[in-house]
């Protein structure tokens, strides 16, 4: 008698046990995600996804008008090579294969600046919707970096002379903002670099296109 | 001594099992009421529609997506169909093709490194500031541009491709990349030459990464080499609003000329 009631009070036990632990693991792989997110980064985030998204809308309208053209021209027998080449321009100024010219800004900077900060710098335009973007004479395409050490930058091997210059083409007002607000990252980097300084005006500027190879070598296209 | 020894053997062995439940229960019980603590105060303010919001936009985001990735290969398909017309239609489906390669949009399989990054677990240096366990937009930054510079030539972080106007920044404890909601564990997907992962591992900047951020705060780093890394193609939008084409006067892109200085309307 005395050990069925032994064998009870352990299955009882055993069950609040595994369902406590259901509960807590349940409650912890919850933890991430939006639900660790504070209703100030929330509404961040909301203006940021609508921002976003209602530029994904264009581009699909845009992708739609472009296929039908594409299936017009062929159900009429024309020929599509005005669609194929507008294609190929706006693919390759976007991925910086042509020259590219437009309204913009010039951030000029002098002074002991460190890699990091001046990386942050063209991740802070793009951020703000640059379309193109230069350091010094090289335009800005994926795997180009600023490298070096704090005092010696480089640029593709090549030694970034002091003072040196970024250009970005975008809407100006928009580049201009995002670096020059209060508490923005020009005021941050001369906070944390007090002996480096940034310039930023206005341009009209054409930008040339990349001197790299664009398309991938080592990796191939996956159907 | 002896009476005591003799009296903890006389206890039956279903009690000991019971008791040392009853222990764990216990523990488990302290951890469960800590952990509902914060999420009582969230459920009290106006944070669930903000949440169902931000998630009803993620979705229609990865939607819109999917269209595009759709439409797109709609249209290159649409492109071939008219080949074999003309010799100028073939040389311009070509070109498009390497366009696409060269912009990112197409998902790409090849040899490279596998970086992941984790938070911290560790107790934080006494120096550190509030934040510092979690992976930032400028951890993720650090590590791409240590990819590149090492010699990568595509990168992707939990499936959004590094483009030409691809940014990271930080949204509370998690990353936005391309405008999309990354949330740790980070994988950085990166294709690159053979030597991709002795010259990362080799690099100054690297090292000094590992160092600051892995070493002292203790973040968690994975990397793996493999001859098969994926790397996501870039589903965003590829619009131009203020930059125009110049007009083809300029005959190669030269490298130093076609950068005309400010004031000037770029006229060539």
């Amino acid at each position: 008698m005395r050990s069925r009631r032994g064998q009870l009070a352990v299955a009882a036990v055993t069950f609040a046990l595994g369902l406590l632990l259901v509960i807590q693991l349940r409650a912890q792989s919850a933890g991430g995600g939006l639900d660790a997110l504070s209703s100030q980064d929330l509404t961040t985030l909301i203006a940021n996804l609508n921002l976003h998204n209602a530029q994904l809308r264009d581009e699909v309208s845009g992708l739609k008008d472009q296929l039908a053209q594409l299936t017009d021209a062929q159900t009429s027998g024309q020929s599509n090579v005005g669609e194929l080449e507008a294609e190929l321009q706006r693919l390759r100024l976007w991925e910086g294969a042509d020259p590219v010219r437009g309204r913009g800004v010039m951030v000029t900077i002098s002074g002991p600046i460190s890699p990091d900060a001046a990386n942050d710098i063209l991740n802070e335009l793009r951020l703000a919707g640059a379309e193109a973007l230069a350091v010094q004479d090289q335009r800005v395409v994926p795997g180009v970096v600023i490298g070096g050490t704090t005092g010696a930058l480089t640029l593709e091997g090549a030694r970034l002379p002091d003072p040196f210059r970024i250009w970005a083409i975008g809407n100006p007002p928009n580049l201009q903002a995002i670096l020059q607000r209060a508490g923005g990252l020009v005021s941050r980097i001369e906070v944390s670099e007090p002996s480096v300084s940034i310039e930023v005006g206005e341009v009209n500027v054409t930008l040339p296109g990349s001197t790299r190879p664009l398309v991938p070598a080592d990796g191939k296209p996956r159907l | 001594m002896n009476a005591v020894l003799a009296r903890l053997r006389r206890i039956p062995s279903w009690q000991l099992t019971l008791g040392l439940a009853l222990l764990v229960l216990g523990f488990l019980m302290a951890a469960q009421v800590r952990s509902l603590v914060p999420r009582a105060e969230y459920s009290s303010s106006e944070l669930p529609p903000l949440r169902q919001t931000a998630q009803d936009l993620q979705d229609s985001q990865d939607q819109l997506k999917q269209q595009i990735v759709d439409l797109r290969a709609q249209i290159q398909a649409a492109e071939q169909q008219g080949q074999g017309n003309s010799a100028l239609v073939t040389a311009l489906n070509e070109q498009l093709r390497q366009a696409r390669l060269a912009a990112g949009l197409v998902e790409l399989e090849g040899p490279g490194v596998v970086i992941s990054l984790r938070d911290s677990t560790q107790p934080l240096p006494p120096d550190a500031a509030p934040g510092d366990e979690l992976v930032s937009a400028a951890d993720l930054r650090r590590v791409i541009s240590e990819l590149w510079l090492a010699g990568a030539e595509a990168i992707s972080v939990n499936g959004e491709r590094i483009a030409a106007s691809t940014a990271l920044t930080d949204i509370g404890s998690s990353v936005l990349v391309n405008s999309s909601y990354l949330q740790p564990p980070y994988e950085i997907s990166a294709i690159g030459p053979p030597d991709l992962y002795e010259r990362l591992t080799g690099a100054p900047g690297f090292l000094s990464f590992i160092q600051d951020r892995v070493q002292q705060v203790g973040l968690q780093l994975g990397l793996l080499r493999s001859d098969t890394v994926d790397v996501a193609a870039y589903t965003g939008t590829v619009n131009l609003v203020e930059a125009r084409p110049v007009p083809s006067s300029v005959p190669s892109p030269g490298p130093s000329n076609a950068l005309v200085p400010p004031g000037d309307g770029g006229s060539p």
